[in-house]
């Protein structure tokens, strides 16, 4: 019993290893009932047109076809995630907005005969001027997306902290760089799916999803139900990053579909529907602006943003306000101004992607310090650590950083990389880099406007002790939530890990919880799921108390012995007291509930990257670069996080490799690609290119030392924080093994062998 | 995505299977691996109306050696029954490793030697290496059979010179005087990437002179095209650094690319000149075949 913890800090094996790897694990998709119709949605081939007629009669004819559905069929509320703009429609009456908006639906006895039923639907459009460019969609004249938004303006930010001007008036040193990101898409493995079921007054809705609270909220609302009658319940979820985040309109319609037929209705996207739904990365045009005093210590900064948000608003709001709001949270600077567009393009609509609206703008900062760096002739590095933020700080816009080991992450990985050997020292063609990062561990208020706790948790001990069942709506999208979450109730609770059950993310089952987005359930569920387990052990100590005759506060529990600590001989198995409890007194339950104390400010946009806490990251890599093809070969990687206390190492280690294989993906393939009528030219795995297991680099995962007190046991964030650092960390690294600066993701093979062209005729000239 | 609904034959002898072509004419199609086919057909690109399978006609999947003839390969050889026949890699270990660094190894599994070829996507990884080993292929019709340089067959992206009963029979590589030969492909990651660029190349050296050489380029012009005047500038020279630069650039010249969602017509031609290149150098020093 040395050890201080007996169950975190440990990599137990995954609770849902076994079922996973078997193919026992059943997701949405898999799922059979009896009398199952299956559904699909009709989309826009055109980019911007108006509706003139639908003509359905013919689907309906055909034989199998159950169900055909339009706009005159289902409620005309207007939804979103974002309750600042709900802007789009279950399906379009007037107007299509981009390639893929949803026309109507089709629910059939079978898979083809949807298909075939689909053909069948003829919809007349008038096509319109469409506009695919933020910068053009701003300009007077370009074609109107949507008729309340003037200049097809979403979402305008303006946001001035300190004084900016006088910051750049004084500088030692003043220097602006433009870059402009790319759009991404999540593409989890796993397609979007639901299965609808209204039967009586209540709908059921089996979905994969990232948050059944949102769902339930969402779809209750757009129906007029009361939540209550509404249950979501999650399934397996093959990946999500962001992109399950909010009803996709499957469940919408679906749910009309089965009140309609009294059948339950599954239905999914296909790869190609998945990309047109996106809600992946936004890409964000980035000007900035820094000045530096004469010993390199940033004094202001001004951010000049423009973002690319697609048709419809999803998270984009917040978006668009995490792109400034995470700037002046890495680095220390009091001057701060922050200015952003997010247009409307008639493209598919972003959202949150993995780090949400903060890994791009970390891309441009990181790139742009880089070359703040050079013209001043300092190390990258040192750079870095006269600015890097400090604990117990607050930064500009009002966010309270507790513990933060930047700086210990920036020295540890500048040792483990051999950065003073190396850098200037690497043959030609090779280079290292370094990026950093930080983030939020769980978003300071939830979406929507709501006193609701953010998470909450029971556990309940089996009647004979042998087992206990954490119910939690925290929701296990493949990063292991479940098994932290386990792993921190048996710890709480004294219990055996092995023993623990789950019964997660079903919204009627199991207690209220925001879901999985802004990497908040180590945190935030696993504060309610600590209390849950602390108050069954509270219960139970004190009838051991009893039972042995030992002062409750000679007690302990671990393991799942209850022993004496002034005699640790004296014990007696978690069962026996568990089994006696429930003789006596009925079920042994523990509850438990978190809600983050207020933060932030009172500027407008202040809640967007509050948290109660922030992680911290360094990531230097090295790169190979073929001179001749530009082809990037990436070496090493060396990734040093503070993310507090670690509950699980094995599945941190995972996160880490996970998000830079991401960050990768983003920094040096990834890009939705259209022709000039909006239509998606890579909607496929073959053509929109995720690295391979041959492309990924050595990676070396380590920690550095932090406990985070706003956490349970001192924990934070990992899952988004580690792809934030990756794309200016590859730039950075190919700068200095070529000498070039490709201002533009992804740094394409291609990209980088023009720079090289470019750089080798002006050499000549 | 969905399949359209088809008729579907699985004749029992390639006669048998070209009868019914010509019967069904154009709405006909033969059906090899299906990795091509079937997945235009769920994205409504084609929709034949009955399809011709091969399935049944075993004899089509051999390798094998005959004597004066050369190594035979049966059109509905897989891209790993290629990778994997010992035959080959003794013989043309180029061509294993050309059908290796093909798409992934679901797709190697059922894709087939003949559909990559009949396909005549100007990017297909097998028909560069296979014409610099001067292969022909047997083409079977109701008429009967014909033998045609591989070289002659491709017309345009998707064109070929099969007539609308014919099915690939088999691929012939003629015994060769070449001491290496090689095909690198240039694709956008390491694996599950089309070409942007493949060159392959065929040398017969004495000592540092190249007597003879072959040059095919792919995913550079409507078909796999040689570039005969790189073949010119290097064949009876001696080699050095400065030659391999000026063949490449050569070959640069030749071919004839467009820009597409993974490369610029620009980018394309210095990637020739790169990988021809780097392709003469790799035959000439590994000296396989
Ligand atoms: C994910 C993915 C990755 C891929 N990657 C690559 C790659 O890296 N390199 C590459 O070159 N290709 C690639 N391909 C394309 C394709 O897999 C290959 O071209 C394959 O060899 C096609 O063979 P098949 O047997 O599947 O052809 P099928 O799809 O069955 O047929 C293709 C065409 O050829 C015709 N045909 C087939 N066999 C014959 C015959 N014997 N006689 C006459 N006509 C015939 C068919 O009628 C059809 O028109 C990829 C495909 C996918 C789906």
């Amino acid at each position: 019993m040395g050890e201080k913890y007996a169950v975190i800090g440990k990599s137990v094996p995954k609770i849902d290893g076994r079922a996973k790897v078997t193919g026992q694990a059943k997701y949405t998709g898999d799922l059979k009932l009896p009398n199952l119709l299956v559904g699909k949605i009709l989309t826009s081939p055109h980019a911007h047109a108006r509706i003139i007629s639908i003509d359905t009669t013919e689907a309906e004819k055909l034989p199998g076809v159950k169900a055909v559905i339009t706009h005159k069929d289902v409620p005309t509320l207007k939804y979103g995630i974002s309750p600042a703009r709900w802007d789009e429609s279950i399906f379009c009456s007037d107007k299509v907005r981009f390639v893929g908006d949803k026309v109507a639906a089709v629910a059939a006895l079978d898979d083809e005969t949807v298909y075939k039923a689909l053909k069948l639907i003829k919809v007349d459009y008038e096509v319109l001027p469409a506009v695919f460019d933020p910068e053009e969609a701003i300009k007077e004249g370009a074609p109107q997306i949507h008729d309340e938004y003037a200049r097809n303006i979403n979402t305008e930010i303006h946001q001035n902290f300190g004084d900016v001007d006088k910051a750049f008036a004084e500088a030692h040193h003043l220097r602006t760089d433009r870059f402009v990101g790319n759009r991404t898409y999540q593409c989890p493995i796993e397609p979007h799916s639901a299965i609808s079921i209204w039967e009586g007054g209540k709908l059921t809705v089996y979905s994969s999803t990232q948050s059944p609270h949102y769902f339930q909220h969402y779809i209750a609302r757009e129906f007029g139900l009361k939540m209550g009658d509404v249950r979501v319940i999650k399934t397996y979820v093959g990946g999500g990053f962001g992109g399950k985040l909010e009803p996709t309109g499957l469940e919408f319609a679906g749910a009309v579909l089965s009140k309609i037929t009294g059948r339950p209705v599954k239905m999914f996207y296909d790869r190609h529907e998945m990309f047109a739904h996106n809600r992946g990365r936004h890409k964000q045009i980035m000007e900035i602006t820094t000045s530096v005093d004469k010993n390199g210590k940033i004094t202001g900064v001004y951010a000049n943003f423009m973002m690319d948000g697609g048709a419809y608003t999803s998270l984009g709001i917040a978006t668009a306000y995490y792109a400034g709001a995470m700037l002046p949270l890495t680095y220390e600077f009091v001057n701060f101004k922050f200015d952003m567009i997010r247009a409307y393009t008639n493209l598919p609509a972003c959202g949150a992607q993995r780090g949400h609206g903060a890994p791009q703008p970390r891309y441009a900062f990181e790139c742009h310090l880089d070359n703040v760096a050079a013209d001043l002739g300092m190390d990258p590095i040192e750079l870095r650590l006269i600015n890097a933020r400090q604990p117990n700080t607050v930064t500009p816009n009002d966010f309270a950083v507790n513990s933060c080991e930047l700086t210990e992450c920036i020295t540890k990985a500048k040792e483990i990389s051999g950065w003073v050997q190396k850098k200037g020292n690497l043959p030609s063609g090779k280079g290292i880099g370094i990026g950093v990062g930080s983030f939020v561990s769980g978003a300071g208020y939830p979406i929507y406007r709501t006193n609701l706790p953010h998470a909450s948790a029971i556990i309940k001990v089996h009647e004979d002790g042998t087992a206990a069942t954490l119910y939690t709506g925290a929701t296990d999208i493949g990063q292991g939530s479940d098994t932290v979450l386990c792993q921190m109730a048996a710890e709480a609770m004294g219990f055996r890990y092995e023993n623990m059950k789950i019964v997660a993310a079903d919204t009627e089952t199991t207690p209220h919880d925001f879901g999985a987005y802004a990497s908040r359930q180590t945190l935030m569920s696993g504060s309610a799921v600590k209390q849950a387990g602390e108050e069954v052990k509270g219960q139970m100590l004190e009838l051991a108390s009893e039972m042995m005759e030992v002062e409750v506060s000679d007690l302990d529990c671990r393991d799942s012995i209850v022993f004496s600590l002034s005699d640790p001989e004296k014990a007696m198995p978690f069962g026996e007291v568990a089994r006696e409890f429930f003789v006596r007194k009925g079920p042994l339950v523990g509850k438990g509930s978190y809600a983050p104390p207020k933060l932030g400010g009172t500027f407008k946009g202040a809640a967007v990257g509050t948290s109660p806490a922030y992680s911290f990251a360094a990531q230097i890599s090295e790169v190979e670069i073929d001179e001749e093809t530009g082809e990037i070969d990436v070496k090493d990687v060396w990734d040093v996080h503070d993310c507090g206390m670690v509950i699980n190492p094995g599945l941190l280690h995972a996160q880490v490799h996970g998000a830079l294989y991401m960050g990768m993906g983003e920094s040096i393939w990834e890009q939705v690609l259209f022709d000039d009528k909006g239509k998606i030219l890579n909607p496929n795995l073959g053509e929109y290119r995720m690295p391979t297991a041959m492309d990924m680099p050595r990676i070396t995962s380590e920690l550095v030392e932090s406990y985070e007190p706003a956490g349970p046991w001192g924990v934070k964030e990992v899952g988004e924080g580690a792809t934030i650092p990756t794309m200016g960390c590859y730039a950075n690294a190919i700068y200095d093994a070529m000498g070039i600066r490709v201002n533009s993701l992804p740094l394409s093979y291609e990209k980088v062998w023009r720079a090289l062209k470019e750089k080798k005729e002006k050499e000549k000239a | 995505m969905y399949l359209p609904d088809f008729e579907y034959h699985m004749p029992a002898t390639i006669q048998e299977a070209c009868a019914l072509l010509a019967e069904k004419g154009q709405v006909a199609k033969v059906l090899a691996g299906g990795t091509d086919l079937l997945n235009k057909m769920k994205h409504g690109l084609v929709a034949p109306a009955v399809l011709i399978s091969l399935k049944q006609l075993e004899q089509l999947s051999n390798i094998e050696y005959e004597e004066g003839k050369g190594v035979l390969i049966g059109a509905r050889a897989t891209h790993n029954a290629i990778c994997n026949s010992k035959l080959l890699q003794e013989k043309y270990l180029s061509i294993c490793e050309a059908a290796h660094h093909m798409a992934n190894n679901q797709i190697r599994n059922v894709g087939t030697i003949g559909g990559n070829i009949s396909n005549a996507v100007p990017s297909a990884d097998l028909p560069p290496i296979l014409m610099a080993l001067d292969a022909s292929i047997t083409l079977v019709g109701t008429k009967g059979e014909r033998v045609m340089a591989l070289e002659e067959f491709f017309v345009g992206p998707g064109k070929t010179l099969l007539a609308p009963d014919e099915i690939i029979a088999q691929i012939v590589i003629p015994d060769q005087s070449c001491t290496g030969s090689t095909y690198i492909k240039f694709g956008l990651r390491r694996s599950g990437a089309l070409a942007v660029v493949g060159v392959a190349v065929a040398v017969t050296m004495d000592g540092n002179v190249c007597k003879d050489a072959r040059i095919v380029l792919g995913a550079v012009a409507p078909v796999p095209m040689r570039a005969p005047k790189a073949e010119a500038m290097i064949i009876g020279k001696a080699i050095s650094d400065d030659l391999l630069e000026e063949v490449g650039v050569c070959a640069s010249t030749e071919c004839k690319p467009i820009d597409d969602i993974r490369g610029s017509a620009e980018y394309r031609r210095d990637m020739v000149r790169v990988f021809t290149k780097r392709a003469l150098r790799k035959a000439i020093n590994e000296g396989h075949v």
